[in-house]
């Protein structure tokens, strides 16, 4: 008896953690940091050096379904010429350490480096905590294949400010004595807000040549009318469904968005009339 | 601070008792009820126990300070496994289930929307629900201790969703993913 008890203590104790309430902030996530993912990132392209073309995948609001989202991370590690991944938030839907752990399990089975940006629902309870401390700011950028890629955090609800302007600017430009960008893409979770006036316009004017967002669980492309800046909005992964983004060398050529679910299928933005209601 | 609140958690479960006229004291520690939480209830229909109580996490470097409330509801089957260790009589009850609805105080979770939202954005951060397997050793006739499984509500239904995940991903059955201990003890009056 003392055997089998010992055994089922032995097993519980092993498969378990003893955690003090479901609000801890130290969820087990090795080699997800955007530190880390662009480091490899910089590697691969150090490998490759310049290329004439080059994908990356849009995941979007995984949130509760980490098995879809593994099942999309394994489907995209065989597609040709996808160099990295963005995950534009939603990555837990209520903000808890289990829920993060399950994405980042799911993460692990990436082949190419993934980029994670904040979502809203990763911004409650604990989770801005858990976000610092896992995958690091929210607002960064990174230039690959002389494309700037710019991350930032707009889920307004939850911090209180919209997204800094001037901060946006200033990452849209190149370093002194370097070469202009061939494309700057903005990459947030939430589309931007029809109260953040002239927003639109100010990303246009630094330079912007696409935004890429999740959050509203379907896929949409839309420029406003009056600027002509293109959103690009992934559905939620469980569909299942992500996006893809086309990049080829040179600034004239123009960007590419695909909807995929497993065949991809390209898609332009329609125009939102300014004197139509918020699309969002 | 610390000291005094586990101090006083500790006077409530051992007094709360007798002025309630409750049935027993529980004082568990993990399984997400807090660092320790002391409850106190009652039985009804034999097997059937309601309890409410109170716990506390400190700050720690994965934690927030935080205070817990809980009312907690567990069935207890009846048959109990004897045996004997050191020619001590001993019982096991291995069949025991229950559930919890768990509040956290803290200023990061809220019950009520905050004003910021619009109508029925979030549901309440600051409650959760724990579902929990117990297996109970009677060492006397007024004492158990209990080793305890707890899985979170968000845990179970995203198992119950996506089973194929757990079990590619973690040990025994998946449940290894899921999966919280703890222990405590309980005092019947």
């Amino acid at each position: 008896m003392k055997k089998i008890a010992s055994l089922f203590f032995i097993i519980a104790l092993s498969g378990c953690e003893y955690e003090l309430s479901p609000w801890e902030t130290d969820p087990h996530c090795p080699g997800v940091s955007v530190e880390e993912n662009l480091a490899r990132l910089t590697a691969f392209e150090a490998s490759i050096g310049k290329v004439d073309s080059y994908r990356v995948a849009i995941i979007g609001d995984p949130q509760q379904y980490p098995g879809a989202f593994e099942d999309t991370i394994e489907y995209i590690n065989t597609l040709p010429n996808v160099h990295f991944t963005l995950v534009v938030g939603d990555l837990a839907e209520t903000g808890v350490k289990a829920e993060f752990e399950w994405m980042c399990k799911a993460m692990s089975k990436s082949n190419i480096p993934m980029i994670p940006v904040i979502g809203n629902h990763d911004s409650i309870s604990f989770g801005q905590d858990i976000w610092l401390d896992v995958f690091g700011p929210f607002d960064f950028a990174f230039t690959y294949q002389n494309t700037r890629f710019v991350a930032y955090n707009d889920n307004q609800y939850e911090f209180g400010v919209p997204p800094d302007r001037d901060w946006l600017h200033a990452q849209a430009q190149p370093n002194e004595g370097e070469a202009d960008f061939e494309h700057i893409i903005g990459v947030s979770h939430v589309p931007p807000w029809d109260d953040n006036e002239g927003f639109d316009a100010s990303l246009s004017a630094s330079g912007y040549e696409l935004t890429v967002h999740g959050h509203e669980s379907s896929f949409d492309f839309w420029e406003r009318s009056d600027v002509g800046l293109p959103h690009y909005i992934t559905t939620q992964n469980r569909d299942p469904g992500f996006g893809m983004l086309t990049i080829y060398a040179g600034a004239d050529v123009p960007l590419q968005v695909d909807n995929c679910t497993r065949e991809c299928t390209t898609t332009t933005p329609r125009v939102v009339d300014i004197t139509t209601p918020d699309p969002q | 601070m610390k000291v005094h609140f586990i101090y006083i958690l500790l006077i409530i479960s051992l007094a709360l008792p007798r002025w309630a006229n409750a049935a027993y004291v529980d004082l568990q520690s993990g399984s997400l009820m807090g660092m320790i939480h002391a409850t106190v209830g009652d039985s009804f229909f034999d097997n059937h126990h309601f309890s409410g109580g109170m716990g506390y996490v400190p700050k720690l470097d994965n934690h927030a300070e935080m205070t817990l409330f809980s009312l907690r509801y567990r069935y207890q089957n009846p048959y109990r496994f004897n045996f004997n260790i050191k020619g001590k009589d001993l019982q096991l009850s291995p069949i025991n289930f229950g559930t919890s609805l768990l509040y956290g105080k803290h200023s990061d979770l809220f019950l009520e929307l905050p004003e910021q939202y619009p109508s029925g954005y979030y549901k309440p951060t600051a409650l959760r629900i724990i579902f929990n397997y117990q297996s109970i050793l009677h060492i006397s006739e007024n004492t158990e201790v209990y080793f305890d499984i707890s899985v979170l509500e968000v845990g179970l239904i995203t198992y119950v969703r996506e089973p194929e995940f757990f079990m590619d991903n973690y040990d025994y059955l998946g449940l290894e993913g899921i999966t919280n201990w703890g222990f405590g003890v309980r005092r019947h009056f």
